[in-house]
């Protein structure tokens, strides 16, 4: 085999691998191998080692996923209205209010402290308000900002374990974690416990874990923290995917930046701000 | 500059170069390399541009074509689609305006720079 063709040869499984589609992958490899005939050069002279090849074009050609959520678009997944948190005499957000519907995606955003965890714990209910209403969908997604994985237990074992909260079968609880492990960029290897994998890789588990049950309403806390920049991109890529399969999907940020994509800007400032 | 620093930028900018240069005229990959060095940039990777321009394709805005060679091996041409065209006239626009931005900010601070030497 030349060297050429090993190169292809990698390409082509490293594409499957990160859940490119078999014929796609060989469609990519022969043209990327064409090219660089094309241009007289050595595949591995123009595009680099093959691996990381793969994973640049595994982000370019991903394709939406179908249509996720059961809601009708624009039907309205979170309301909160007049919404408050207070511990003791300390405020620490007043009279927040927001309608999110299917098909939309909101940003919680504020400097450190102003509450913005909080105020998606209660959107999610592990957290009481202390005034004001919080209306939600049944079904629905919670990727915290800390804890939402085990050290102990596998990726697999995570998406048993969740899936059986939602009633799903092993089987088919493992295949659709997987699944979704592939469209962030990471195939789990197994037998490898969470407490194993790096910050970034456990955030993703946490993001894929919020998702596992078709969710309607998805509530991210940061999950990209830890995430390199190119995860960052795909990270995004996916909110509006999500967004565009019909779920709402509400993300807590402290970065400004990819704003303009979002339906809803919920602003919170620190009290000795206002 | 550091070389570091202008291909970062030229990451976030390169969509919009390669419509641009396709707006003039189709090419192949190494062509655009060529004019994109020609234009004033590092030479880029393959690595970054080939999965650029299949994103490209991918959005609809760009068409391949594979075209015989007189001389060599054939070589996959790039051409704008339809909505490739009104992308760029788009991007253009929205170029301008982060231009604009952008120097507003930079004669802001050599202004106060200048007063603050002068």
């Amino acid at each position: 085999m030349t060297p050429a063709e090993e190169w292809s040869r990698r390409l082509d499984r490293s594409l499957i691998e990160l859940g490119v589609e078999p014929a796609e992958a060989r469609r990519l490899t022969e043209d990327s191998h064409e090219e660089a005939r094309g241009a007289g050069a050595d595949p591995s002279e123009l595009y680099g080692p093959a691996a990381a090849y793969a994973v640049r074009l595994a982000q370019a050609v991903r394709t939406p996923q179908p249509r996720l959520s059961t809601m009708p678009a624009g039907e309205v997944v979170l309301r909160l209205s007049g919404v408050s948190k207070r511990y003791g005499r300390h405020t620490v957000f007043d009279n927040v209010s927001l309608t999110l519907r299917a098909g939309e995606v909101a940003a919680v955003v504020g400097a450190n402290g102003c509450g913005k965890s909080t105020l998606l714990k209660i959107c999610c209910g592990t957290t009481a308000p202390s005034g004001g209403v919080v209306e939600r969908t049944a079904r629905i997604g919670y990727a915290p900002q800390q804890g939402g994985v085990s050290g102990f237990l596998t990726p697999a074992e995570h998406f048993r374990l969740f899936g059986a909260v939602h009633g799903m079968g092993r089987r088919k609880a493992v295949s659709t974690g997987n699944q979704l492990c592939r469209r962030l960029g990471w195939r789990p290897r197994s037998g490898l416990s969470a407490a194993r994998l790096s910050g970034g890789t456990q955030q993703k588990l946490n993001v894929v874990l919020s998702e596992l049950n078709s969710p309607d309403l998805i509530l991210l806390d940061e999950p990209y923290q830890g995430f390199d920049q190119d995860s960052y991109l795909d990270f995004w890529d996916q909110v509006l995917k999500w967004r565009d399969a019909g779920a709402g999907v509400l993300v807590v940020t402290h970065l400004l930046q990819d704003l303009e994509r979002v339906d809803h800007l919920v602003e919170l400032h620190r009290s000795e701000d206002q | 500059m550091s070389v570091n620093l202008r291909q970062q930028w030229l990451h976030g900018f390169l969509d919009v170069c390669l419509l641009c240069l396709l707006a003039e005229r189709r090419d192949y990959g190494l062509g655009l390399t060529q004019r994109l060095v020609a234009a004033g940039f590092d030479e880029i990777p393959g690595g970054t541009l080939y999965p650029s321009l299949v994103r490209l394709e991918k959005q609809g805005l760009v068409e391949t074509d594979w075209v015989p060679s007189a001389t060599g091996p054939r070589r996959k041409y790039y051409d704008l689609t339809a909505a490739g065209h009104e992308a760029v006239a788009d991007r253009i626009g929205s170029w301008h305006q982060f231009r604009d931005s952008v120097e507003s900010l930079t004669v802001q601070a050599q202004r106060a720079r200048a007063e603050r030497l002068g």
